[in-house]
């Protein structure tokens, strides 16, 4: 097995676009998109589909990648998330296939 | 307008499916509509209503009232922010990008509220113009614009650009969203084929269009009613009380212009209702993209929770009657 760093962020639906284009740019090699069911933050509680323009919905964006891509995309995420609601964590991941990352 | 014709608007099919919608929400009921039914349903709406009023404009030409009106629901969707701007940071304690951004929202339009209203217009007895649709359409953007200039005028878009963000996005939102391509292409497209086209598709458009929206308001009374439940928080009591008043003004306005154009009744009501509607489709997308640290919940509380229902049970008759009242 062999390391890499997982960044994890969730982040409202209407900056998934704004998230993608950074770890394009940091030169992460792929991501994945979940939709959020439900949660609560900020003292709101949220849920997916309450709102028909779904601006209160909210995603999870998973990547895997190597350190140096990984603290590329970070410090623009960082501004991301100084204007957007989400919240971000990374991790250290064991991977099967580095060449992929 | 008799109190019994104000009756009959809100005791119609169409406001107590969303007053039953509502209602559940509040009781916290689960009850839902599954996500992608209800935006297929706001498409069909869309369609149909845009089909209907291009097919109707078909049949006419642009006088000089039509173009009369146009400008009105231009000058009424620039202004109006301003005004709910002031009212926001006098009766609430909104701070400046908030109160921008729920101003944005009371200069555009709400197309279910219009969609209603069209209905209550024709149980009054009253006929419209088709052409209001496209007034409609013309009226859903102009408001964003002004509420970036308000907040901008307090250095919320004075910044570097949002990280990621990219030339031209926000446009996109504002020209090509949803609700903006559904309208005007179903328009043009109800304009081209005329009544020949639409005989071709009545059995879908047409017939079934009063049960659907019957389905729709009960999904948006759901949507109101969950969002007011959990946004009430958010808003102290001048910014509530806005909600109600907000589009009194508006519809006061609105009938001024309505009155000086020397409108027909059945097509005053409409400019009335679309002034004194509040967006909550197309300016909250685009809030959240040109101005980020505006919260949804407050203004999507406001417009979808407190003004939106206020319009569909009480405003629609009262703008009906205001537009018999100027249209005398």
């Amino acid at each position: 097995m062999h390391q890499k760093r997982r960044l994890e962020l969730i982040i409202e639906r209407m900056a998934l676009e704004r998230a993608g284009r950074i770890l394009e740019a940091a030169g992460l090699t792929g991501y994945t998109v979940i939709s959020a069911m439900s949660g609560y933050g900020g003292g709101v509680r949220w849920s997916r589909g309450s709102d028909i323009s779904a601006t209160q919905d909210m995603v999870v964006v998973i990547s895997i990648g190597s350190t140096e891509r990984v603290d590329a995309a970070l410090t623009q995420l960082h501004d991301l998330l100084d204007d957007h609601i989400g919240v971000l964590n990374v991790a250290t991941v064991d991977v099967m296939r580095p060449e992929l990352f | 307008m008799d109190l019994s014709l104000a009756l009959s608007t809100i005791l119609s099919p169409v406001v107590l499916f969303f007053v039953l919608g509502l209602g559940a929400a509040l009781a916290r009921s689960e009850m839902s509509i599954p996500e992608a039914f209800a935006k297929g349903l706001a498409i069909y709406l869309m369609m149909s209503i845009g089909l209907k009023g291009g097919v109707e404009m078909s049949h006419s030409a642009i006088t000089s009232q039509v173009a009369m009106v146009f400008g009105a629901g231009l000058i009424l969707s620039f202004t109006l922010p301003l005004l709910a701007f002031a009212f926001l940071r006098l009766s609430s304690k909104m701070d400046r990008i908030d109160a921008a951004a729920a101003a944005a929202h009371y200069g555009s339009i709400s197309v279910v509220t219009f969609v209603a209203a069209t209905q209550a217009v024709k149980y009054s007895g009253l006929e419209s113009s088709g052409y209001l649709v496209a007034v409609a359409a013309v009226m859903e953007t102009p408001a964003i614009i002004t509420a970036l200039l308000l907040a901008q005028r307090g250095g919320a878009g004075t910044k570097a650009p949002v990280a990621g963000s990219e030339r031209g996005e926000l446009m996109r939102e504002v020209f090509l969203n949803a609700s903006v391509v559904v309208l005007v292409g179903s328009l043009a497209i109800g304009w081209i084929t005329g009544e020949a086209g639409m005989t071709r598709i009545a059995p879908f458009f047409v017939d079934p269009f009063q049960g659907v929206l019957c389905l729709f308001l009960l999904d948006m009374g759901l949507s109101a009613g969950r969002g007011l439940r959990r946004g009430w928080r958010q808003l102290d009591a001048g910014a509530v009380s806005f909600g109600i008043y907000m589009p009194l003004v508006s519809a006061g306005l609105a009938a001024l212009f309505a009155l000086g154009i020397g409108m027909p009744a059945g097509d005053a009501a409409l400019l009335i209702t679309l002034a004194a509607s509040a967006s909550y489709i197309a300016v909250p997308a685009a809030m959240r993209l040109a101005l980020p640290k505006a919260q949804p919940s407050v203004y999507l509380t406001l417009s979808l929770g407190i003004t939106f229902p206020f319009n569909l049970t009480f405003g629609l008759p009262i703008y009906i009657y205001l537009a018999e009242l100027v249209s005398r």
